[in-house]
């Protein structure tokens, strides 16, 4: 076994690149994982719009695909709920109802419900948060569609010194580490939330709890809580990569974090691996096949050349022939301007990595 | 360090660096990268003054730098600005020391036994405390007579290689230093000491940034004529290494007569595991261990990690029959060269530690492993295990010695 040689090496720290990952991985393959910073999740609410679940007929797959990822998710932590056949309203940070079908499980339970009051708790001097807009925005909204459910804002203060502005993170990382506050907090907590059945607390149960912990502490609450994501980095979607990321690693994939591929090894239709841009020397990671998934800003690693995937996910130059046989394009397109979603991550991320993982020689004997 | 550099463009204020910064987790008055970044850069440019006294803190860790997607040089404008921020008096005096290990090396090392009574006594300890601002509850490392010298060549050896001790090998553990030409040459490489300076990296991390570049022009003064006749440079401490990669942090490359010479070193300089695992890779590695019992934690040093070499000596220290290595991947160790030993700076610096030292109880090792001289300090003072360079661990594996498994003190 070489150091530097991989079954597979994936480029990108997304939901694409983690889902191709990890398809590899679960496979006993050698995986390396290569990327600069986390992918568009952190911004998000790493919830799977319905708008965005791809058709059944172009997508026979898509089933299986968010299947697996979800089973992933479980695994590492961080579990989701819903389906891509269902959609539910959940709401914003903006007190606007999105159409949902799958969303990280904290998330998932804050569609509108007829007879329930929920309460909305801020947090004193948190930025980006607004508890007061959000129930007067989800209440009109609820209203429209002739639900009975009601929303209420209240706020808590926190003893101690939180740093001004507050942030979520702040909270978050407390969260994680001191037992102390997250008994603070729920005490705090439940006297907000005395008289409601459902409590949405901005977006900030640890940046890296898990299902457990958190479940523990809604328990503790007595009452079922739901986070709304606030602005970026949204600490939902942070949790979901960091759990993901310890995930893969604890089944074997090596991580090279912090400096850019800035080349893809391409030799007479063959991708022979990645060169990161390592201070001093380039690192050189060599694989018998190669998935791309850096999003839209990777263009420049396939050249002019290129001019999108065939269905096998291979890159294409513009004359129709594929760059590399060995190269999976996952994610968001090289040189596209739009997003089309997790679900579309999602399912081009398994594809590639399943593709990528059958057309490898093993090295992880 | 560019005026001029436009990185500061790619900045879009994601705040991903304040995710990863060890500081702002461990104290929430810190203003944390983004701010002491980007943000305030953007005014220093203008000449408008953001002095402030928290650019201190940083750690100089680079977490903030790995994590940026835009690749933004966070910490180098962090570091910008230390190197102008005033100190008061007494701060700025003991940081003058700080800033140059090897002068103290140079003059503690004349009378080491006793400089190293001097240094462990009460009474100066208090002293230092007081007048210094030096936090006594850590111990100073020993200092010993400064004896490592090239060994005579050896006729087998495939390569030759040029070995940079640091100023810890050299003037602290160079007996560790012996034990690294060791390990090389029993792997086919004939070793000869670098006539080098400090790296520089205590100096930048002091705001010192006069020094760090005349320590750089020095070291590539010192190694210039051997990198150009092909050999390559080896480092067994990680800063060392993260500084002379990331040529000199930077800092000369507006100097005409180092700057290209400053690269190519850069271009040429190798972490000792890097070598090793070429060796293996190639299949010419010396696996000749003994069976060595023994159950390692493994924490990489923020300037490993910042080297992008992946782990080898993780999976270099899994070669060895009978051991078992588990990765803390627990953070930063709070150490940070001097920062820890700062009397300010003694509570975060634990603080911050605690992730690393939890993990590390949790998992109950018989030692740790790690390259970084002042990770291992933090770490037996934090929690009692004791902690040791990767290195010497695979020595005694290849002479078959019992590693003595001694508890260190905890605090």
């Amino acid at each position: 076994m070489e150091s530097d040689r991989y079954d597979v090496v994936v480029v990108g720290e997304g939901i694409a690149g983690f889902t191709a990952a990890a398809a590899a991985a679960h496979r006993k393959l050698r995986v390396a994982l290569v990327a600069t910073g986390p992918g568009s999740i952190v911004n998000g609410l790493g919830w799977l719009k319905a708008q965005d679940i791809p058709r059944a007929s172009s997508a026979p797959d898509l089933g299986e695909a968010i299947a697996f990822f979800c089973e992933m998710a479980r695994r590492a932590g961080c579990p989701y709920a819903g389906d891509i056949s269902t959609a539910k309203y959940l709401p914003s940070l903006m007190g606007d109802f999105q159409s949902v079908a799958l969303a990280p499980h904290l998330l998932w339970n804050a569609e509108p419900r007829d007879g329930v009051a929920t309460v909305i708790i801020g947090v004193r001097g948190l930025s980006g948060f607004d508890e007061n807009f959000m129930a007067e925005r989800l209440s009109e909204q609820t209203r429209a569609m002739n639900s009975s459910g009601t929303y209420a804002a209240r706020q808590i203060s926190l003893a101690r010194d939180m740093g001004a502005p507050v942030t979520a993170l702040r909270i978050a990382q407390l969260f994680d580490r001191d037992a102390d506050f997250r008994k603070e907090l729920v005490c705090a907590l439940r006297i907000a939330a005395s008289g409601f059945q459902r409590i949405f607390v901005p977006g900030m149960l640890g940046v890296d709890s898990s299902a457990e912990q958190i479940t523990e502490f809604s328990q503790e609450l007595g009452c079922p809580v739901c986070e709304i994501s606030t602005l970026p980095p949204s600490i939902p979607g942070l949790r979901v990569f960091h759990r993901m990321e310890s995930y893969l690693r604890q089944i074997g994939v090596e991580l090279y974090r912090g400096f850019p591929v800035e080349k893809l090894e391409i030799d007479d239709g063959v991708c022979t691996g990645a060169r990161v841009a390592a201070p001093g020397h380039a690192m050189n990671l060599r694989g018998d096949s190669v998935v791309l998934a850096a999003g839209s800003h990777s263009a420049s690693l396939l050249g002019e050349a290129y001019a999108g995937r065939d269905h096998e996910m291979r890159p294409l130059n513009s004359t129709g022939t594929v760059m590399a046989r060995n190269l999976f394009i996952a994610g968001t397109l090289p040189n596209s301007a739009g997003d089309n979603g997790n679900a579309v991550r999602i399912l081009t991320g398994c594809r590639a990595g399943n593709l990528a993982a059958s057309t490898r020689k093993n090295h992880a004997a | 360090m560019r005026p001029d550099d436009l990185a500061i463009d790619n900045c879009l204020k994601c705040s991903l660096c304040n995710t990863v910064c060890p500081v702002l987790a461990a104290d929430a008055r810190y203003p944390g990268p983004k701010r002491l970044g980007p943000e305030l850069e953007r005014l220093r440019r203008e000449g408008i003054s953001t002095d402030t006294e928290w650019v201190e803190y940083c750690l100089g860790c680079h977490r903030c730098d790995l994590i940026c997607p835009n690749q933004v040089n966070v910490s180098e404008m962090i570091a910008r600005a230390k190197a102008t921020h005033r100190k008061p008096l007494i701060r700025g005096l003991r940081d003058w020391w700080f800033a140059r290990p090897c002068l103290l090396g140079k003059l503690t090392t004349i009378l080491p036994a006793l400089s190293n009574f001097a240094l462990a006594m009460k009474p100066a300890r208090i002293f230092m405390s007081k007048m210094m601002q030096i936090t006594p509850q850590r111990k100073f490392p020993k200092y010993t007579r400064p004896n490592l010298r090239s060994p005579a060549m050896t006729k087998t050896a495939r390569q030759r290689v040029v070995f940079f001790p640091g100023c810890f090998i050299r003037y602290n553990r160079p007996e560790l230093g012996r034990g690294v030409i060791n390990l090389l040459e029993r792997n086919g490489f004939s070793v000869e000491v670098a006539s080098s300076e400090c790296c520089g990296v205590p100096a930048l991390a002091n705001g010192d940034a006069a020094v760090a570049r005349s320590m750089a022009r020095a070291n590539v003064r010192a190694m210039a004529a051997q990198v150009d006749s092909g050999l390559r440079i080896v480092t067994a401490c990680s800063s060392c290494g993260h500084m002379l990669k990331t040529a000199f942090g930077g800092i000369l490359e507006d100097d005409k007569k180092f700057a290209g010479a400053a690269k190519k070193l850069a271009s040429n300089t190798f972490d000792l595991a890097e070598l090793l695992m070429e060796q293996a890779d190639a299949g010419e590695l010396n696996t000749n261990f003994q069976h060595t019992n023994l159950r390692l934690a493994y924490h990489a040093p923020c300037h490993q990690k910042s080297q992008g070499i992946g782990r080898p000596w993780y999976h270099l220290l899994r070669m060895i029959p009978g051991v078992t290595v588990e990765d803390m991947d627990a953070g930063c160790c709070g150490m940070s060269g001097t920062y820890g030993f700062k009397q300010e700076k003694y509570a975060i610096s634990m603080e911050i530690g605690e992730q690393l030292f939890a993990s590390i109880r949790a998992a109950q090792p018989q030692m740790v492993a790690t390259e970084c001289a002042t990770c291992q300090m933090q770490i037996e003072h934090g929690t009692g295990f004791k902690a040791i360079h990767p290195a010497e661990i695979m020595l005694r594996a290849y002479e078959g010695n019992r590693i003595q498994i001694n508890r260190g003190t905890p605090r």
